[in-house]
Formats: structure tokens, C-alpha cells, sequence
């Protein structure tokens, strides 16, 4: 079994955005420069359910592969997947990765995953917090020709198949695909687990694989089907009215009484 | 390639109120794009395929199975993909819910089509199709230009009022096969459970949310009391849903539902933008919360700093 889980090193989503710059010129959003990037949180998920498949295997049985496609990545927070438990960290390094064009980035994990001689299972997260396009692991599979589930808050490898349980709008649905697949992970699959001590130790004296975009043959082609013209903040502040009272019960029966003498709710005839 | 083309999506056998935002979205371009209106509606035992020719479509393509009956995104991909083979449309306009979402993307590998998910706005241009989305949980925004067509676009729901449909429509229905072959499909359905109660936070005029500072599954039962008494409908953030304290399809923001309710009241909720950006549009926001220095303040109309435990019962008691 061969599971390639694709991370991807953004912004910490939870700078608050007074925090966060714009660079105009290469369109991007920076984090304060003290901060380090993050892996997807997402991304950490699905990592988290290769190693759940991972220990269902024997020893040696099932190896886990992390690959992420990418510029400025920061080795400390990158080897985490060593440290969780990958057995392989792959990362494909150029600048000119770092774009809005996710079917360049698509080509790029595609040639990747051939270079490493393909996957039973490629699991990915559902969306990525910078860009929030929830778009790679769809087309990737287009590309690659095969099936995808998305939304999975379980991931279960039953022989030739995998299984899935989907986080939907209004319920669960649980769905099949013949290996191998493309499945998309989400936030109820769970947080990935906390390594031990020993393991981060041994994490930080391991090395990544790096691969680059000359050796997997991809290129940008211009002009993209998409181009980002502007970025900017959004700085949405309302003034706060502050209600206060004797006490904070007094203050709730306060809140309650302005909403309704403002006509925003009526209370319901038992 | 000529025209616009709009995937209905349906529940039950009837088509999502998004489609009518999507009408209204395709006929801010239409003029100047010409090659009219067409409508793909798909589904099981679809029932009101009719009020779709009220958009002014020309067409309106009727694909009934029962495999189309459930947000099956492959079944739903291969039909959809022949239509637009066939009718070779300039854009192709999904609904912003997780199958239109998906579509939305595996169409655009299909087609080598530009795509656009969670528009705001849009403005055609010079033969280009110039859109805006948020980005980064709602932080920034971004605008986008879509340079070829084909293009595919995913307007965020709440950003286009929905259109007037016409009194007298004068396309026509068609009715269509979805020509699917059982064995040549790669996913299967296994089980689907729905919630029993239909709660639709999409159309909710009044909203009260709680989020992981209610600390446990118990006190959203003060919530649905409260919701009860005021006519409102329970929502939360993603950590209760996360938790299973709750059902997931009561989340509100970026990964959970856009609601635009004239009140929204979120109880133990800090403010993260992608909350927030699934709520910003509400009239009044109301913010509880002991942390003074919640980032929720900063965009709530009425803030109340304190223990909801103390602040809730108060709340309740006005409302008798
Ligand atoms: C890509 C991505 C997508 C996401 N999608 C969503 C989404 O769709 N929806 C969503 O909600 N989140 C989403 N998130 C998560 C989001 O970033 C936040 O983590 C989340 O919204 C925080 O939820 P919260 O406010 O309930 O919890 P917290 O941030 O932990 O806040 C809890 C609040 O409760 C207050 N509190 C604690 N005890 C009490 C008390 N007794 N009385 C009053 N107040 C109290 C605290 O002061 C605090 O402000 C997403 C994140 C990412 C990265
Ligand atoms: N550059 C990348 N490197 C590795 N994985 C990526 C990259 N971009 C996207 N992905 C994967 O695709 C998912 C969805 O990304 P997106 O379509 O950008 O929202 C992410 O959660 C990642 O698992």
C-alpha cells in the first residue's frame, strides 16, 4: 500500500488581518515576518488519516509519502510529517510555483506522483486557507484519471477499494471508489496526532526529497485561464454598541429588549 | 462556443432557490455575450423543471434518474459534461453547494476552462471576464480575470438578488438520458443519512450561533430554547461541529453556509474572518463573548462582554 498525501505551506490562516501585508507585485499575502508558515490545516488531516490506514498494515507494509509543491518552504515546519510519521517528505521547489494557476500546480503533483511510480491512494485536504479554491485534488484526478471522494471524515482501505464516509450539507453519505483514488479530507476526520518527543528529535536530522520542475518536465504555459489582476485587504469593522448592565444576566435582558424594540426579533406567542 | 449555460441543481425532485440567483447573475452578461440561455436541470423525479423556462432559457435540458437523485458528484459530472460538450457553452454557471463546487472543478480540467468559485462580482469586458472572490478565509479579495473562455463561474450565494422569473417563458423542455453505464463508473454509493429536520440557515431570517466557548454539546439545547422563542434557527462555528456536539450542517462561514439573516447572534464565537465571512452580510450582528478583546467586537452592531452563562438566562427571560 502507497498513500501520497499532498501538504501545502501557507500563511497561518489565524494571523488576525491587521496583521497580514499585501505584496502588490507578486500578488501574495504575507504573514508578519516573525511568524512561520504553516502546513494546511486540511493537509495535516488527510496526513493524519494515511497514518490511521498506515496502522492497520504491518511494518513496512504501507508507506506514507508527504509531497508538496512549493517556494520558501521552512524545513521546521515541513518535517512535521517526518515527525508524525511519513516516511518520505518530497518537495518540488521553484518560485515560480508560488501562483495562482492551480493547473500548473496540478501538472507539477501529477508528473510528481508519476516520478514516484504512482499511488494506490492520494489523499488530500478539501481546501487550501490561502487561496480557498478547494480545486488541486479535482483536477489532479481528472488529470490522472482517476476516481475522487471528497469530504471524508473517515478513510477506510477495504481491499481494492476505498471507503469513505462524507461530510455533507445535511448528513453523511458513505461512498466507494476502486484504488487507485483521489480522496479529499475534512476538519471532522480530526486533528493530526502530536508526536513524541523522540520523534521530533529524530524528525529534524532527517532530509526531504527534493525533486525540481526541470527534472519532472513541467512548465508554465502562459497565458493561465486565470489571472489574478488585484489583491487587497478587506478591513469590514462595524462600531460596536456596548451594552451594559447592573449585572451581565441584567445585560442579556438589555441585549433582548433592543433587538426587540429595534423590530430585528419578536418574541413568539407560546 | 456561444452562450451561457446553468446547472440545476435539485433536492427532492426541486430545484435549489440558488438557481435564481444564478439567472441573475447570467443576465448581467447576457447582453453582451449573446448566444442566449440555456438550462441544465438534473436530478430524480423532478418535479418543477418547468419554472426553470421562467428564466428566459431557451432550452431547459431534463435529465431525470434515479442515480441523479443525490449529490453523486461523478454521475452528476459525466451527464453534465456530455451536455456541454454538445452545446459548447462560452460560461457555465454552477451553484456554490459542495456538488456544484465539484463540478465546478473537474469541469475545468475537462474543458481547459477558466474557473471562478465564490464570485461577488462580475463584468464582461473585451472578451474577458473580469470577476472578484474572496480569498484567505475572507481576509482579502481578489479580482480575477478569466482570459479564454470557456469560463465557469460559482457565484457566492447571497451576492446576486435572486432574478424575477418571467410571466410567460418561451423555451422549451427537452428531455435527456443520462446515459450512464454502471460498470464504467469508478465511485459507488454506499448509504446516505440525512438530518431528519430540514433546518435551512441559508433562508433564516434570525440566527443564534454558538461556538467552542459553550464548551460541550449541552448548552445548545439554551440555544434552540432561546431560538424558539424568537422564531430563529440554531447555527455554530466549525469547532462544535468538529467536536460533534453538533451536526455538521449547522456550520456557518467559509467551509459551512453563507447566511445573510437580518440578525445574527453568535454566543462564545471569537471572530475568526472564516466565520465571519460567512456571516458579514447579516444586518445586525450580535456578539457574547467575556473577552473583551474578541476580534468578534470589532464587526458585531451590539456587543455584550460576559459569561454567556450569566448573560443567556437574561436574554431568555426578555423574551417570555
Ligand atoms: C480553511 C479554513 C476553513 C475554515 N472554515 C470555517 C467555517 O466554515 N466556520 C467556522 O466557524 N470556522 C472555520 N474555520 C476555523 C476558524 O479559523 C476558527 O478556528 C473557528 O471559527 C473558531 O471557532 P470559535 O470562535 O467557536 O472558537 P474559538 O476561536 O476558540 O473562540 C471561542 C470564544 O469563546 C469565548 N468564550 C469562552 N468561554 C466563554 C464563556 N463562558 N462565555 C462567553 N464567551 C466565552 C472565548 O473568549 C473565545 O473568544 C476554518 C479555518 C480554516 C483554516
Ligand atoms: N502546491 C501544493 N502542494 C501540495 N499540495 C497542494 C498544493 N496546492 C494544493 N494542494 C493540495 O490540494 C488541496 C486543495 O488545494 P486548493 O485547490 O488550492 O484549495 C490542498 O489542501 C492540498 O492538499
Amino acid at each position: 500500500m502507497k498513500i501520497i498525501v499532498t501538504l501545502k505551506q501557507v500563511v497561518d490562516p489565524l494571523t488576525p488581518v491587521s496583521a497580514l501585508k499585501v505584496d502588490g507585485a507578486r500578488r501574495k499575502i504575507l504573514g508578519p515576518p516573525d511568524t512561520p508558515p504553516v502546513i494546511n490545516g486540511y493537509d495535516e488531516q488527510a496526513l493524519e488519516a494515511a497514518l490511521r490506514i498506515k496502522e492497520e498494515w504491518r511494518d513496512g507494509e504501507c508507506q506514507v509519502i508527504a509531497l508538496s509543491a512549493g517556494t520558501g518552504f521552512d524545513l521546521d515546519v515541513m518535517k512535521r510529517a517526518f515527525a508524525a510519521g511519513a516516511d518520505e517528505l518530497v518537495l518540488i521547489e521553484d518560485t515560480a510555483l508560488d501562483t495562482w494557476d492551480v493547473s500548473f500546480i496540478v501538472r507539477t503533483l501529477a508528473a510528481a506522483i508519476k516520478q514516484l511510480g504512482g499511488a494506490d491512494l492520494v489523499l488530500c485536504g478539501r481546501q487550501a486557507s490561502d487561496w480557498d479554491n478547494a480545486q488541486a485534488p479535482l483536477m489532479l484526478a481528472e488529470l490522472l484519471g482517476l476516481p475522487c471522494l471528497t469530504l471524508a471524515r473517515r478513510v477506510e482501505v477495504k481491499g481494492q477499494h476505498v471507503q469513505v464516509e462524507r461530510v455533507l450539507s445535511d448528513g453523511i453519505q458513505v461512498m466507494e471508489a476502486n484504488l487507485p483514488a483521489v480522496v479529499t479530507v475534512t476538519s471532522e476526520l480530526g486533528e493530526l496526532r502530536y508526536p513524541p518527543m523522540r520523534a521530533r528529535l529524530q524528525a529534524a536530522k532527517r532530509r526531504p526529497r527534493t525533486m525540481t520542475l526541470k527534472e519532472l518536465g513541467v512548465t508554465a504555459t502562459p497565458p493561465a485561464a486565470v489571472e489574478m489582476l488585484d489583491l487587497s485587504l478587506l478591513q469590514i469593522e462595524r462600531d460596536c454598541q456596548f451594552v451594559k448592565g447592573a449585572s451581565e444576566a441584567e445585560a442579556g435582558r438589555m441585549l433582548a429588549e433592543l433587538l426587540i424594540g429595534g423590530g430585528f426579533i419578536k418574541p413568539q406567542q407560546a | 462556443m456561444s452562450g451561457i449555460l446553468i446547472f440545476a441543481e435539485t433536492d427532492d425532485g426541486t430545484i435549489l432557490p440558488n438557481f435564481w440567483e444564478q439567472v441573475s447573475a447570467a443576465r448581467q452578461v447576457a447582453d453582451p455575450l449573446g448566444g442566449g440561455l440555456r438550462v441544465a436541470v438534473q436530478g430524480s423525479q423532478i418535479k418543477d423543471a418547468s419554472d426553470a423556462l421562467k428564466s428566459g432559457a431557451e432550452q431547459v435540458y431534463v435529465t431525470n434518474d434515479a442515480r441523479l437523485g443525490e449529490p453523486w458528484s461523478e454521475a452528476h459530472l459525466e451527464t453534465f459534461t456530455a451536455l456541454c460538450r454538445e452545446l459548447q457553452p462560452e460560461l457555465i454557471i454552477l451553484p456554490r453547494t459542495l456538488l456544484g463546487m465539484e463540478i465546478a472543478a473537474r469541469l475545468a480540467q475537462r474543458l481547459d476552462a477558466g474557473l471562478a468559485q465564490d464570485v461577488m462580482t462580475m463584468q464582461l469586458a473585451e472578451g474577458k471576464l473580469t470577476v472578484t472572490r474572496p480569498v484567505f478565509g475572507g481576509a482579502a479579495s481578489a479580482t480575477l480575470r478569466l482570459t479564454r473562455p470557456p469560463w465557469i463561474i460559482v457565484p457566492r450565494t447571497g451576492a446576486f438578488a435572486p432574478a424575477e422569473p418571467l410571466s410567460t417563458p418561451k423555451g422549451e423542455l427537452v428531455a435527456r438520458q443520462a446515459n450512464l453505464v454502471d460498470d464504467a463508473l469508478k465511485t459507488r454509493r454506499i448509504s446516505r443519512t440525512r438530518q431528519t429536520s430540514k433546518i435551512n440557515l441559508e433562508r433564516a431570517r434570525v440566527i443564534i450561533s454558538g461556538g467552542r466557548g459553550l464548551g460541550g454539546p449541552e448548552p445548545f439545547q439554551l440555544l434552540h430554547e432561546i431560538a424558539e422563542r424568537m422564531g430563529a434557527v440554531v447555527g455554530a462555528s466549525r469547532p462544535p461541529c468538529d467536536s460533534g456536539w453538533v451536526d455538521s450542517g449547522m456550520q456557518v462561514g467559509l467551509t459551512g453556509k453563507t447566511v445573510s439573516p437580518e440578525v445574527y447572534i453568535a454566543v462564545g464565537i471569537s471572530g475568526a474572518t472564516q466565520h465571519m465571512t460567512g456571516c458579514s452580510s447579516s444586518r445586525v450582528i450580535v456578539a457574547i463573548n467575556q473577552d473583551p478583546d474578541a476580534p468578534i467586537f470589532r464587526m458585531a452592531t451590539y456587543g455584550v462582554v460576559g459569561d454567556w452563562k450569566q448573560v443567556l438566562p437574561g436574554f431568555c427571560e426578555a423574551l417570555a
